[in-house]
């Protein structure tokens, strides 16, 4: 119930109306399930920063994902299909930003109880980045958007960081966009 | 993903983050992030919402260019729906009777060895 503060007019929002913990819930969930060896996420003391040298409008963008390229033949990867971990990739791969590639988000585990995957620019934002270099907000796309694969270990992610760096200066890019699904 | 925006930022290219898991994010630590308080797969904008979509990605493109600093989030104004008990339901607990927990533990043991699989195959 939404609670109005005494004395006031100020409607205060339900006590879990905050960003969903989901550290927090996800090692609860696994210990409940009887693992016990609680996943360890990334955490850092120093962050790094490097300023954007350009104006928007002259910079070209790059666009990093973890959806995956359809795969025929491994398994239900539509709007709302539950967990599908043969639809994973393993390698860092590219394609073209001239038109919208068949990405699919089953092999991760969005909130499949609230939203579907059915529109795909609710997880690549190809197609609204494109009408943002059409408006003149950004210079350009890069020539290729990158797919980052998911569900590694730390070793086998600064790797895959190394290759989608090396690729995202093939393409020249000023600046670039990481969308997690 | 947190982890290659780390890697390309240091390597002097500007980078940000649009997301929906803020504590995962913010743990790992980012140069900038747009965090949208919705449904996990939704980091670009509502479904079949053009105007909900072009202004997340607005609001990326401010963060990409007036961050003053690192760890610098913005939090989209955008509500997922007016009641927020959506954000009671993932891994709920109080949901898990002895039944499931055997059967959610079973499906995850069969997701394990299937990306497993897949991994050394690759």
């Amino acid at each position: 119930m939404a609670t109005t503060a005494p004395g006031t007019n100020a409607v205060f929002t339900e006590e879990y109306d905050v960003a969903i913990p989901y550290m927090q819930r996800t090692r609860d969930y696994y210990i409940a399930l009887g693992y016990d060896n609680p996943y360890r996420w990334a955490s850092f003391s120093e962050v790094p920063f490097t300023p954007l040298g350009v104006q928007l409008s002259r910079a070209r963008i790059g666009l990093i994902t973890t959806a995956a390229p359809y795969q025929p033949g491994v398994g239900d990867q539509g709007p709302g299909a539950p967990y599908n971990a043969a639809a994973k990739f393993y390698q860092v791969y590219s394609v073209t930003t001239e038109s919208v590639p068949d990405l699919r988000i089953s092999h991760v585990g969005y909130d499949r109880l609230h939203t579907s995957a059915a529109d795909i620019n609710t997880y690549l934002p190809l197609t609204r980045l494109r009408e943002a270099v059409t408006a003149g907000r950004i210079g350009s796309l890069a020539p290729h958007l990158h797919g980052s694969p998911t569900n590694r270990s730390h070793r086998a992610t600064e790797r895959d960081a190394a290759e989608l760096l090396h690729r995202c200066r093939e393409d020249g890019v000023d600046a670039v966009l990481l969308v997690p699904s | 993903m947190s982890l290659v925006a780390r890697h390309i930022e240091a390597e002097g290219i500007p980078t940000v983050i649009m997301g929906c898991a803020k504590d995962i994010v913010e743990h790992c630590g980012v140069p900038r992030f747009l965090f949208s308080d919705f449904p996990l797969g939704n980091s670009a904008g509502r479904p079949f919402d053009v105007e909900s979509q072009a202004q997340t990605l607005e609001l990326a493109l401010r963060v990409l260019e007036s961050a003053p600093g690192p760890r610098t989030t913005v939090q989209s104004p955008q509500r997922w729906s007016a009641d927020a008990s959506w954000k009671r339901d993932y891994n709920d607990l109080t949901k898990l009777t002895p039944e499931k927990i055997v059967e959610r533990r079973k499906e995850f043991d069969v997701v394990k060895s299937v990306a497993r699989a897949k991994r050394e195959g690759t």
